[in-house]
């Protein structure tokens, strides 16, 4: 018997389809039942579809505008 | 940008290509080498990158996207500069999804889990302050992490291109991202009741 915990540790298997169809069916039958973690489940889906529209970057002190022109430069006098 | 265009333009020595492909792909080539060599060395393994990638494109035969061939490039000059010394990563940090506090003995949640007030990504994306709390939560993930969720919520690469370009197993990269995820959910959550 699955239970809130399992959810919360399996929420991104589940959600990926990565799980073992034995394991998957009890996850979905306490979801069935569990208000709770069907909305901790919609956050989390919620939260994956923010950050990929939101797509934070890496910080970073480089100068890319320069590093395109240095690298055109390498192109140019590597050909 | 239709990709063959874009690696003639790069051949031909276009300076727009060229912007086009660092402001699209820095980023995430850093997030990969900090993942493998950490801090330190990840600027100059993707400077390093860079130079061999362009010197090799008139070869590159499109076999992968641009940018999975980018990181691939990326991740063996990380790796090679790691000098073939042995790391394993280690998940077993008693890491949880949630705090034991919150279920009971038996694995039940203790309390309700809230409702948010804004509950699309739109709603959430509008707040200013909740964008900075995701953003400022991104830049805090351990490299590995931020890495992972980059390559597979941001970029959409496939979960076996992910374990080949950071060198890491299936079931640990699903453990990394899963990580992310909840740290990224926990700001919300946090946000949300204050």
């Amino acid at each position: 018997m699955f239970e809130c915990k399992d959810i919360a540790e399996e929420a991104s298997n589940y959600l990926d389809g990565d799980l073992p169809l034995r394991k998957r069916i009890g996850l979905f039958l306490h979801l069935v039942i569990c208000s709770c973690c069907r909305r901790y489940m919609q956050q989390i889906k919620q939260t994956i579809s923010t950050v990929s529209t939101l797509r934070p970057r890496e910080q970073h002190d480089t100068d890319t505008q320069a590093l395109a022109e240095k690298l055109r430069t390498i192109s140019k006098t590597d050909s | 940008m239709d990709q063959e265009k874009l690696i003639a333009a790069l051949i031909a020595g276009d300076a727009a290509a060229f912007d086009y492909v660092v402001t699209q792909y820095h980023s995430i080539m850093l997030s990969v080498a900090r993942a493998i060599i950490g801090e330190a060395f990840a600027d100059e393994v993707v400077q390093e990158a860079w130079i061999s990638a362009i010197k090799a494109l008139p070869r590159f035969e499109g076999r992968a996207t641009l940018k999975t061939w980018l990181l691939q490039i990326t991740s063996n000059g990380a790796k090679t500069r790691l000098r073939r010394e042995s790391r394993q990563l280690s998940l077993d940090d008693g890491w949880q999804a949630e705090p034991d506090y919150k279920f009971d003995h038996r694995g039940h949640r203790i309390d309700d889990v809230l409702q948010w007030n804004m509950d699309t990504p739109e709603a959430l994306l509008q707040n200013d302050q909740l964008r900075d709390v995701i953003e400022k939560t991104y830049q805090k993930l351990p490299p590995h992490q931020r890495a992972v969720l980059t390559m597979s919520d941001m970029e959409g690469l496939e979960m076996t291109e992910i374990c080949n370009i950071l060198d890491i197993s299936a079931s640990n990269a699903r453990v990394l991202l899963h990580r992310a995820r909840t740290a990224l959910h926990h700001s919300i959550e946090k946000y949300q009741e204050s």
